[in-house]
């Protein structure tokens, strides 16, 4: 068995090295899949990080009217606070909402002017309410439309944040499914250029194969060399990809970060911690796609 | 040791390879298969080592019905039976003891063990001056020898033989008969398939004549009567 093994392996590395530019094209095509799925990967990572970061920042403002007892705005903030999608909740009464703005347009006369001519304080207390995810905010919305709460409160300001959040998700959702499509591409013209390798493979040994089959080489002994070059292959593909990944997620990484305002955009740590999984994965797909052509190229023109 | 009971090969749409043949052939024996073109001699050698399986009828080889061999159990009929083709079928790139070590790799057998078989083949096939040369350095019987050779490599129960001498001259015709003959005394059934009318009367051996596919006469010590 061993012999045997050692045989098959050495036939195998023979049909790589004679048929050498045909094996290059097909470890080419098998990168550019896996490219095409590390991409959406990457992709996947960094809208993310951007809906997380944007998320991180979106808050629902909630006025109240400037009349509302503080007891009616506690009542709210624990209902609110008994919502699943609610993360935290802000109070900021009607004194502070005040300081606030005086702090704030402390240099602009006109405004300062207007406000001493009202004499009061014109702001009621106001909530400032974070989610868990954007999505949430819709349900936090519609909370607040309760009868309870419904005329106390003057005004809600959320739309802009929505609005970025479903920008990204669309963007994103547009580029995922174009890599999908892109992906799916790629591994059909792999399919067809593993089919056709091994078709070329078994023209150029049919001599050999004629004379293994006519002294008495078994089926597996004939076949297995096939199965084994494409899984060189695959592995050869995913060393590349490898090679050529790492790299550029090094050189990314500090632009995404730049642009998230962090150090890292995570890019690297997700690889680095889920690589195994993700190459493990990647590598036994390719395997498969790989030995599904051979088996259709050699129930076409290999008979043993 | 071998028996063919009432054997039809038919091609499909309807072309008859061969039909009705029956014949046993015995241990040790050296039986020539002749006819004209066509008359089925080829499909019968194939019919031998399971090349093609038959539509009707049923063979049998040392005790073992192959009719309907499986694919899988077919490796193992080759290693008992070795077959020699006019075309000799060696591989280019490989040299002489390349080739006839071949047989033995795709087989599974161990090193030393291929390096005891293939010198003691070369010497049975006296080619032991030229284990090194390529198929393209040697002569047609020379390359004919390798064949056999390679053949012998399992030491099979069985030689069949498909028309071995139809690219060789008359002298190096003489000689691998002459082999052969000498592979059949060691004990080796062979089945020797050709149209050459001067090998078959010089042998004097059992000669099984096929017309249209059948059998037309099968005679001890036979001559070529077409």
């Amino acid at each position: 068995m061993f012999v045997s093994s050692y045989r098959v392996t050495k036939f195998a590395f023979q049909n790589f090295w004679r048929n050498f530019w045909l094996s290059v094209i097909t470890i080419s095509m098998l990168v550019m899949t896996l490219m095409t799925v590390n991409i959406l990967l990457v992709l996947n990572v960094v809208t993310q990080q951007a809906i997380e970061l944007v998320e991180d920042k979106v808050e629902v403002s909630v006025y109240f009217q400037e009349y509302v007892e503080q007891e009616t705005v506690d009542q709210a903030v624990s209902y609110l606070r008994g919502l699943s999608q609610v993360r935290d909740v802000e109070t900021i009464t009607a004194e502070e909402a005040y300081d606030q703005f005086v702090a704030r347009h402390a240099n602009d006369e006109e405004i300062m002017a207007s406000l001493q001519e009202l004499g009061e304080n014109p702001f009621g207390p106001t909530l400032v309410v974070k989610a868990h995810d954007a999505a949430d905010f819709e349900i936090i919305l519609d909370a607040l439309e309760n009868p309870q709460f419904r005329d106390d409160i003057r005004d809600k300001d959320f739309s802009d944040y929505e609005q970025i959040v479903e920008r990204i998700r669309s963007t994103t959702d547009r580029i995922q499914a174009f890599g999908v499509a892109l992906s799916v591409i790629f591994l059909l013209i792999a399919i067809l250029i593993v089919f056709n390798t091994v078709r070329i493979g078994i023209f150029i040994h049919r001599e050999e194969i004629g004379i293994m089959r006519l002294v008495g080489a078994s089926n597996w002994f004939i076949k297995a060399p096939f199965y084994l070059e494409m899984i060189l292959m695959s592995s050869i593909a995913l060393a590349i990809t490898l090679i050529m990944l790492f790299p550029a997620l090094a050189a990314l990484e500090p632009q995404f970060g730049v642009y998230f305002g962090t150090q890292s955009a995570g890019l690297m740590e997700y690889f680095t911690q889920h690589g195994l999984v993700i190459f493990g994965l990647e590598f036994m797909g390719l395997v498969l796609v790989s030995i599904f052509s051979t088996i259709l190229a050699m129930r076409r023109f290999l008979r043993v | 040791m071998i028996r063919f009971k009432n054997v039809s090969k038919i091609y499909p749409p309807n072309v008859v390879g061969v039909e009705g043949i029956s014949l046993h052939i015995r241990p040790g024996e050296f039986v020539s298969i002749v006819g004209k073109s066509g008359t089925g001699k080829s499909t019968l050698a194939k019919l031998l080592f399971a090349e093609e399986r038959p539509t009707r009828g049923s063979i049998e080889i040392g005790g073992w019905d192959i009719t309907n061999i499986h694919d899988r159990d077919v490796p193992l009929l080759r290693r008992q039976i070795g077959v020699v083709f006019q075309d000799f079928k060696l591989l280019p790139m490989k040299t002489v003891y390349e080739n006839i070590a071949f047989a033995l790799q795709v087989a599974g057998e161990r090193p030393h063990r291929i390096r005891e078989v293939v010198p003691a083949v070369l010497k049975i096939v006296n080619l032991e001056p030229m284990i090194d040369r390529y198929p393209r350095q040697l002569s047609g019987g020379e390359q004919q020898r390798v064949a056999i050779g390679r053949a012998l490599v399992h030491s099979p129960k069985v030689l069949v033989a498909d028309e071995p001498t139809g690219n060789l001259d008359t002298v190096t015709t003489r000689e691998i008969i002459d082999l052969l003959k000498k592979i059949n005394e060691f004990g080796t059934t062979v089945a020797l398939v050709t149209h050459d009318r001067e090998v078959v009367n010089a042998l004097k051996k059992r000669v099984i004549t096929l017309e249209d596919g059948k059998i037309s006469s099968d005679i001890e010590e036979g001559r070529y009567k077409l």
